[in-house]
């Protein structure tokens, strides 16, 4: 009782003085508080209404993200749809050594480990990355030393790099079970791996792409972004972990490369490569081409070369291998040019086929030169001068025009010119100018020696032989209207030329093995001289280029052999036999009526001797 | 006729209520609104760590637990006379004291990001600084009756009875916060401290000259040191190390820019996928911009505005009553909870240095919930009181 007493005694001791509490210090300090709050409305409003605009901006930097999407690229396809170049899914591997952590020989990663922040990298153990190599069939040491190096900065210290190839174009099966591993750092990426299923046959033609998809050579370089397409795209907001949580433009949807159709048949391609390539071989040539075009719209049907390389490899390519002899390589045709020569000269109406000319002795000396025929001399029709192939004749005839004329018609024939076919690196060939034609110039001109050209000109100018006179563009791809062609000879002379060199595969002339069970063939033979250093050599490019039917051709096949060295070296002997396969196949792929009688009996073939230029 | 008269006279004149019902409703309605801010800022952190067992309501049962728990509580303080709070006070606020002592032991104390302030408890997490803010009113304002002779007295008897002895125990609490270290908890008891004794009539001038000497030597010691410019001064360009130093603070404010006036629309925050950390509980005003936009962030200034004003407002009406006790703890109470909010949003708009405190009644947080609610139910029961007197209902 006394203690409560005293207790409360004290207690009103020490509150005896009451508290007067000053109206005015509450109200400055409310005004105060409150003051802070209209600062807070304030700065609120300024960061949501008027500086928006940045920070949004700042925003999207951080996790607005446009993904680009791959575009597939485009097929490429020959005249009838088959495919040549076709582009498959793969998977790559890649990893990211900066998010990795290498940890020593046998230890392991804990069970619970965590990052401690955003760019802690995870520990790997190296028998995980042991497996990881096995998985993808690679040396353990090769992976480790990947993921391992990096470069060092001006600190010296080492900085590894966010991304690096692991593996590439692995199949999506291989890459579901690398990625079941489940090793810190290693992710797959969606690329696409191109396939030829013409393999070395198209190689050419096609040309391939390097690893990342851009085209290298042959169409898929000149068509590139035809083929490529455009990749689309997709501006996304991704959370912080990368997960994508909405799109926030339209999606732009990948347009995928067009398909291109080339004029090519993927048939007739083969027959010819497969023809080439046995003829280069047994004749032990350094390489050979042959085009096999529609004698009536300019469409290339085929285009080979051998050797040839296999572009679904990823092996060093020879650079030999890589060359497009028929398109980019020129070389002196020879005799295979005096149909040109000889019709240019008809046109002017200066001949007729049963005119005569005197091939002396089979010499003639121009200056200080002298041509030689293989043949024996004597007064020679022109048919005979064609099927005999007479250098004498056909230099006199040439002779008989002005340079400037026969200029003019080796020039609309295309020579010296590119013939713009749609493909790089083609070759123009070497026309000089008719001011500095020397006589012996314009004579050797006439069967092909001092006139540079590749074979897809050759080719392309007996288009006027087999089509009333007519050149049309080369291309290779499916034309769907036929191309208005450029009228170099007159019809009448297109048909008595084609008549004459009929007689070249007959009895008597120079390319009996071109020959064709079945079918009427109108060709020439070439062998020209190879040219080293300014001076002919005994070494040769053999050619033969004709058509078939003769009646109506349908197909022009020029063939050309570099430097054959089995023993035979001239065109009809070496060339003959795979333009009369080639051409042969062809025929009968593309249904084409004979029009020669089919019970006519093949006259065992002549003599080498006999089939001599 | 006389009937008549009064009865019309009371049908007029609206019946008063016997607590403060706009009070209670701006509470509850803060509460429900940090409910579900609290949800839809941690759900997608939530269902991506492995510490919460990858479950998306996990802040939110456990937040629902604490409200509960708070709600208990503030009803239980309501019910508890303010002369008792006022016998307890020095009693609470040791225990107050020793529980701040506590946690600093290692082994006791919990260890989060660097800064020890929690207690383990067998169920839940307590942290002593937040019981610390809601004993501090109650405990100042005592400390500032009893002072009431030497409060606008002489000056030196002023500063050696007056302010001496609260600068002693000032010092105590301000060191064992700044070991922890809690820099929010100590600015706010600060707050709250001087602002009673400011309030409690205490002189003025000196009061004027000591923020002045405060302020001058802070300024001075920024200015003689770059660094120390640097660190403090960091704040105000997030935008030089948005990915360092100014990391938490530069997406803080792209969720302010992306709100614009009306929000991106409420679960919709990019800023809450991870980007802004803390977004349930200290930067929960972000994501209520970014998913609101400026109308929510100014619902919530206003309500703050608004419960402040009330509080003040009790302050003043016990003050006619004569009861300064209980006018300083309705006062300190309106203190701490503009302070709190004020540096909080303040923080979350770049307008101050990052602190780590939450946002009263909003943020997720355990034991800084509840003692919200205790203060609020304190704060109710003054008013509860003052109507009491008025009605002229006699206690006792």
């Amino acid at each position: 009782m006394n203690r409560a007493t005293a207790t409360a005694s004290i207690r009103a001791q020490r509150y005896a003085h009451v508290l007067k509490l000053e109206r005015w210090r509450v109200w400055t300090m409310l005004t105060a508080l409150m003051l802070l709050f209209v600062v807070l409305l304030a700065r609120g409003l300024w960061l949501q209404a008027f500086n928006e605009a940045f920070l949004q901006g700042q925003g999207d930097a951080r996790y607005t993200r446009t993904l680009k999407t791959e575009a597939n690229r485009g097929m490429i396809t020959d005249r009838n749809g088959d495919p040549l170049a076709i582009s498959t899914p793969v998977q790559s591997i890649w990893a990211s050594p900066r998010g990795m952590a290498l940890l020593p020989p046998g230890q392991k990663r804990d069970e619970d480990w965590e990052p401690a922040n955003d760019k802690d990298p995870v520990p790997v153990s190296q028998d995980e990355l042991k497996k990881l190599a096995n998985a993808l069939g690679m040396p353990a040491a090769d992976l480790i030393k990947k993921v391992s190096d990096g470069r060092k900065n001006d600190k010296g210290e080492l900085v590894r790099p966010d991304f690096v190839w692991v593996k590439r174009g692995l199949s999506p099966t291989d890459a579901k079970s690398v990625l079941a591993l489940n090793v810190p750092g290693i992710y797959a990426q969606t690329e696409y791996r191109r396939y030829y299923p013409a393999g070395e046959v198209m190689a050419h033609i096609i040309g391939f792409v390097n690893i990342d998809g851009k085209g290298q050579e042959g169409f898929e370089l000149t068509r590139d972004s035809m083929l490529a397409g455009k990749p689309g795209s997709r501006t996304v907001i991704r959370d912080r972990r990368g997960y994508i949580v909405e799109d926030i433009s339209t999606i732009v949807p990948p347009r995928d490369g067009e398909t291109l159709t080339l004029s090519v048949d993927r048939r007739i391609q083969y027959l010819a490569y497969r023809e080439l390539k046995a003829a280069v071989e047994s004749n032990h040539a350094a390489g050979g081409g042959i085009v096999v075009l529609d004698a009536k719209s300019g469409e290339v049907l085929a285009l080979a070369n051998a050797p040839s390389y296999n572009p679904n490899s990823r092996e060093r390519i020879d650079p030999a291998a890589r060359r497009n002899r028929a398109l980019t390589d020129i070389y002196e045709p020879g005799s295979v040019m005096k149909p040109v020569t000889i019709s240019a000269v008809m046109d002017a109406g200066k001949l007729t086929p049963e005119s005569r000319v005197d091939t002396f002795n089979g010499t003639m000396a121009i200056g200080p030169n002298t041509i030689h025929d293989t043949h024996h001399g004597g007064v020679l029709s022109i048919a005979q001068v064609i099927q005999q192939s007479s250098n004498v004749g056909a230099a006199r005839i040439s002779l008989m025009m002005p340079r400037e004329y026969m200029w003019n018609a080796y020039h609309n024939a295309g020579f010296g010119e590119v013939p713009h076919s749609g493909f790089p690196g083609e070759a123009g060939g070497i026309l000089r100018n008719w001011k500095n034609w020397r006589p012996i110039e314009q004579a050797t001109m006439a069967f092909g020696n001092g006139i540079s050209v590749s074979l897809m000109q050759m080719a392309r100018a007996y288009q006027m032989f087999a089509d009333g006179g007519q050149i049309h563009p080369i291309t290779f791809t499916k034309l769907v209207a036929p191309v208005p062609g450029k009228q170099v000879i007159k019809p009448e002379t297109a048909l008595a030329m084609r008549n004459m060199m009929e007689s070249v595969v007959q009895p008597g002339g120079t390319g009996m093995p071109a020959r064709v069970v079945g079918y009427r063939v109108a060709g020439k033979t070439g062998t020209s001289h190879k040219l080293e250093g300014g001076v002919y050599v005994n070494r040769y490019v053999a050619s033969f280029i004709g058509m078939a039917p003769a009646s109506d051709p349908r197909l022009i096949i020029a063939v050309m052999i570099d430097d054959p060295t089995g023993g035979k070296h001239f065109g009809g002997s070496v060339a003959g036999p795979v333009f009369s396969n080639v051409m042969a196949g062809s025929l009968r792929l593309l249904g084409v009526p004979p029009d020669a009688p089919t019970d006519n009996i093949l006259i065992p073939a002549p003599d080498e001797s006999d089939s001599r230029e | 006729m006389k009937q008549i008269f009064y009865q019309a006279l009371k049908r007029v004149r609206p019946s008063m209520a016997s607590y403060d019902k706009a009070l209670l409703w701006c509470t509850l309605l803060l509460l429900a609104f940090g409910l579900v801010m609290v949800y839809s800022a941690s759900i997608a952190q939530a269902e991506v760590d492995k510490d919460t067992g990858f479950r998306s309501t996990y802040y939110l049962t456990r937040h629902v637990i604490f409200l509960v728990v708070g709600l208990v509580g503030g009803f239980i303080a309501f019910n508890i006379s303010t002369k008792t709070w006022q016998q307890y006070a020095p009693a609470l606020f040791i225990l107050g004291v020793l529980l701040l002592a506590v946690v600093l032991v290692p082994g006791i104390g919990r260890e989060v990001n660097g800064s020890r302030r929690w207690l383990s408890l067998v169920v839940i997490n307590l942290q002593p600084s937040e019981i610390m803010k809601f004993v501090v009113p109650l405990y100042a304002a005592d400390y500032t009756v009893r002072k009431a002779a030497f409060m606008g007295g002489k000056l030196v008897e002023s500063i050696t009875r007056g302010l001496l002895p609260m600068l002693v125990v000032m010092l105590v609490v301000g060191s064992l916060l700044l070991l922890e270290p809690d820099f929010g908890a100590f600015a706010v008891i600060t707050a709250i401290t001087m602002g009673l004794l400011f309030l409690g009539g205490f002189n003025w001038r000196l009061f004027a000259g000591l923020i002045i000497a405060l302020a001058a030597g802070f300024v001075g010691l920024v200015v003689s040191s770059p660094y120390r410019m640097q660190r403090v001064l960091g704040f105000l360009d997030p935008w030089k190390d948005p990915f360092g130093k100014g990391y938490q603070l530069s997406h803080s404010l792209i969720a302010f820019g992306r709100g614009e006036w009306t929000g991106v629309g409420l679960g919709a925050s990019v800023e809450k996928l991870s980007y802004l950390p803390e977004a349930h509980t200290d930067f929960l005003m972000a994501i209520i911009a970014e998913e609101l936009g400026f109308i929510g962030v100014a619902s919530v200034v206003l309500m703050f505005a608004f419960l402040v004003l009330r509080a003040f407002l009790i302050g003043v009406q016990a003050a006619k009553l004569d009861r300064a006790y209980q006018a300083l703890v309705a006062q300190g109470i309106g203190i701490w909870f503009a302070v709190q909010s004020v540096i909080n949003i303040g923080v979350n708009m770049g307008l101050m240095p990052t602190k780590g405190l939450t946002l009263p009644l909003l943020s997720f947080g355990g034991s800084g919930i509840v003692a919200n609610l205790l203060a609020l139910g304190v704060l109710l029961r003054v008013d509860f009181e003052n109507r009491q007197l008025i009605r002229g209902v006699r206690r006792e």
